[in-house]
């Protein structure tokens, strides 16, 4: 009755525009539902969807989880045999990363030991060690630290510093006293100074390479399922000339990519508060900031993943090329993150390449407010560049939706007529 | 013999008939080595932007501030009014450290009461935070360094006695053989390694499954007159050689190009290579026995060479990590190609040293040998589980 009595109002643009919104949000909702049904009938999704998040970080905190390097094996040479040389290698023992494996006569056989991995570092002290502290002259030592492990080399030379700042305050304080009145004044240190360590205070690796990679396991483990879920909608299409039986039809493009985008992001909702939150309480690594603050925080970056993903889709043609095309980008995304050789260090190229992928802005933002106790406010930057993200993934998934339809459409009717 | 030269025709034309395979065996390892290069071209990530916090304003404190910024790992990008502020400026990303002058700075240490600066760290981001690190406790020891030496001029002591003194004892640290604790020179090598094994496996897997995953894996064995293990070495045998040259490009990429030490003959280093490789396809090969089903054998291929990057201890030693853990990293072949590497290119101590890692490498390879039963049933069966 209503379209006869008013038939200009059904023929307005407004009314057209209604109903385009009206029609754009039933695909919307349809598109959701059927993607949930995809995903939960997809045993190779769910593993990427659940079992990845719930999994990896727990292998990967095990892997970190003693956090520092302690006990580092190392030889002495000890050409002096005095008591002052007998107190710098009990100093040095007493170190936490040192272990002294063994007393050595010389550098061939310390060298012997090293080339067959057994020691990783030589301290040798030479003949007149101790008499030049009886001297009073400057006295020498000389350490040979291994360089494989650049972890190692930082621990040995922190507790070699140590060591060092130790005997010189001691031998300072006897010299002093032996000088008289004039040395006492000497004796005292001018001006104090403190080093604090901020938020990872015990300087843990776990601590410190944990929380960037769980925000990169949120977004790897994403891409992975969707482009899963592409590859197979890419097989469907080759073997239907060109259509997905499972597609909604006639939904628009853009309402096919959000409704896809939406439902991936429900299914994080949970596996994100998970990695988020549980896995640093569980393991004790640092957790300072808002929940309300990193869960608003990853919000953007979870849609800006979703169409990521779908825009990946582009080269991922069947179901399990998916693990060949995007697992080495996992180890590329964790150095354009930053994580082992800071941004400000990189060369444009590189640095403009990582501000395209939304999990180095992730891993940025939410170190900082995980670790260090920033407030969304404060992470303002890296939050708006993932919206933009969003935004710019958005255009170039619907794109990749079309041209993907358009080739498989091409290749299945080019083997039907081989076939044929 | 015509058999086996027959399924290696076999093998070589169904990988030149997908591009997809090429690129990775070729490109994918090769601009990812080129990649990390690239990225970590400098070697070391020196000046670490950095907060001041002045507050003290005096001349002695600004000559403390000048004094930081001349430091070669420190880069001074702020001045901040307060701890707040400095600490607000580490929470947005803009610095990695500050350093706080306290007020009266000046006026107590020229009367003895001993002022304490204070200086902090964000450890959150390893190599930045360290180098800040050592970039301030360097200036803190020097100006105490240089303030002792000022008072005891100043009461007539001999500058030997001052030495003696300020520094009677010292060790000197020797990176041995990376005196520039070059971070490339470490970490490339061992990261391109692990990339070239994710990609020798992942294709390994990929091409032996796929058989079935097309309905073609009848064929395959019947081309290879039922053998499984002609059938399998003729596929797996121009991936062999495709590989061992683009590690050779890479190898070439590193120690030829980028002029990487190398203490081991060259042969030592080219001919770890294609012991690598093969050990890596064996492990891809023994994924597809264990789990004939592209999907499975790849995840699991994924998981455990995406790991590998951690579990080999690139960064953190197996040395040091939980024993019940450390053990799993023996069973990827890049640990060994790691240890060589080690042994070999940073150390140069010898082929004897590495002779069992050598031996693991080819245990590697032809382990899967025991389970190629499992393979063969999977082919004649040819059923294909999404």
């Amino acid at each position: 009755m209503f379209p006869d009595v008013f038939p200009f109002i059904v023929n307005s643009p407004g009314m057209k525009f209604m109903n385009y919104i009206k029609r754009w949000f039933s695909s919307l909702a349809r598109v959701f539902a059927r993607e949930w049904h995809l995903v939960l009938h997809d045993q190779g999704v769910l593993i990427f969807f659940i079992l990845l998040p719930l999994m990896y970080p727990v292998a990967y905190t095990l892997i970190y989880n003693p956090e520092v390097v302690t006990d580092m094996p190392i030889a002495v040479i000890d050409h002096d045999h005095t008591a002052a040389s007998r107190k710098l290698v009990r100093d040095a023992s007493a170190a936490p990363t040192i272990a002294i494996y063994d007393y050595v006569p010389d550098m061939a056989a310390a060298r012997d030991l090293m080339a067959r991995g057994e020691i990783f570092g030589i301290l040798e002290i030479p003949s007149d060690f101790g008499k030049k502290i009886g001297r009073m002259e400057p006295t020498h030592a000389t350490f040979y630290a291994q360089t494989s492990l650049l972890l190692r080399y930082r621990g040995f030379m922190g507790a070699i510093a140590d060591v060092q700042i130790k005997d010189i305050s001691e031998i300072t304080a006897s010299r002093a006293s032996t000088l008289g009145a004039a040395g006492s004044a000497l004796s005292g240190v001018p001006i104090g100074n403190e080093a604090h360590m901020l938020g990872d205070v015990e300087q843990g690796f776990a601590s410190f390479v944990m929380p960037g990679i769980v925000v990169l396991i949120l977004q790897q483990s994403m891409v992975l399922g969707i482009c899963m879920l592409g590859g197979t909608s890419r097989e469907r299409r080759r073997r239907n000339g060109g259509i997905d039986p499972l597609n909604i039809p006639g939904a628009p493009v853009s309402a096919a990519v959000w409704g896809r985008t939406l439902c991936y992001t429900v299914c994080y909702i949970v596996p994100a508060l998970y990695l988020l939150h549980f896995i640093p309480v569980m393991f004790g690594l640092p957790h300072f900031g808002n929940p309300v603050d990193y869960l608003l925080f990853i919000f953007p970056m979870l849609l800006a993943s979703a169409f990521f993903g779908q825009t990946l889709n582009y080269f991922v043609t069947d179901r399990e090329s998916t693990f060949i095309v995007i697992a080495f980008t996992s180890v590329i995304f964790l150095f354009l993150s930053g994580l082992t050789w800071p941004r400000y260090a990189m060369s444009g190229l590189w640095k403009g390449l990582g501000d395209a992928i939304p999990g180095v802005w992730g891993v940025a933002g939410f170190i900082r407010i995980n670790s260090n106790d920033g407030t969304l406010f404060e992470n303002m930057t890296p939050w708006l560049w993932m919206w933009g993200l969003t935004i710019f993934y958005f255009i170039t998934s619907m794109i990749v939706f079309r041209v993907v339809a358009r080739r498989e459409t091409r290749l299945s009717r080019s083997t039907v007529t081989s076939q044929s | 013999m015509k058999a086996l030269w027959q399924s290696i025709k076999y093998g070589y034309s169904s990988l030149c008939r997908r591009r997809l395979y090429l690129i990775c065996m070729i490109f994918v390892p090769l601009l990812c080595c080129l990649f990390f290069l690239s990225l970590l071209q400098e070697g070391l990530p020196v000046r670490v932007p950095t907060a001041i916090v002045d507050l003290d304003h005096s001349s002695m404190s600004r000559a403390m501030t000048r004094n930081l910024d001349s430091q070669q790992y420190v880069d001074i990008t702020e001045s901040a009014e307060s701890y707040d502020a400095a600490l607000g400026a580490v929470r947005a990303g803009r610095v990695f450290g500050f350093y706080v002058i306290p007020a009266n700075f000046q006026r107590d240490a020229l009367s003895g009461r001993k002022p304490v600066i204070n200086y902090y760290s964000n450890m959150t981001y390893f190599v930045p935070g360290t180098f800040s690190y050592k970039g301030y406790k360097t200036l803190a020891v020097q100006a105490t360094a240089s303030m002792v030496q000022e008072a005891a001029s100043e009461k007539g002591i001999s500058d030997r006695t001052i030495e003696a003194l300020v520094k009677p004892m010292s060790i000197d640290i020797n990176p041995v053989h990376n005196p520039w604790t070059n971070y490339s020179m470490y970490l490339t090598p061992s990261f391109s390694a692990g990339v070239l094994e994710l990609m020798i496996i992942l294709v390994t897997i990929m091409t032996l499954t796929y058989e079935i995953k097309y309905g073609t894996s009848r064929q395959w064995l019947r081309n290879s007159h039922g053998s499984i293990i002609l059938a399998v070495t003729g596929k797996l045998l121009p991936q062999t050689v495709i590989f061992t040259i683009t590690g050779w490009c890479m190898q070439g990429l590193l120690f030829g190009i980028s002029q990487f030490p190398v203490l081991c003959p060259l042969w030592v280093l080219a001919l770890s290579m294609p012991f690598f490789v093969l050990a890596c396809q064996g492990f891809g090969l023994m994924m597809s026995c264990i789990f004939p089903n592209p999907r499975f054998a790849l995840a699991t291929g994924t998981l455990v060479a995406i790991l590998a990057f951690s579990l080999t201890g690139f960064s953190f030693p197996v040395q040091n990590m939980y024993g019940a853990v450390g053990i799993f990293s023996y069973i990827v072949p890049v640990r060994y190609y790691f240890l060589i590497h080690i042994q070999q290119v940073l150390n140069g101590t010898g082929l004897y040293y590495s002779r069992m890692y050598f031996v693991a490498l080819i245990i590697m390879t032809f382990l899967p040998a025991l389970m190629l039963w499992r393979f063969k049933h999977a082919c004649i069966r040819q059923q294909y589980v999404p």
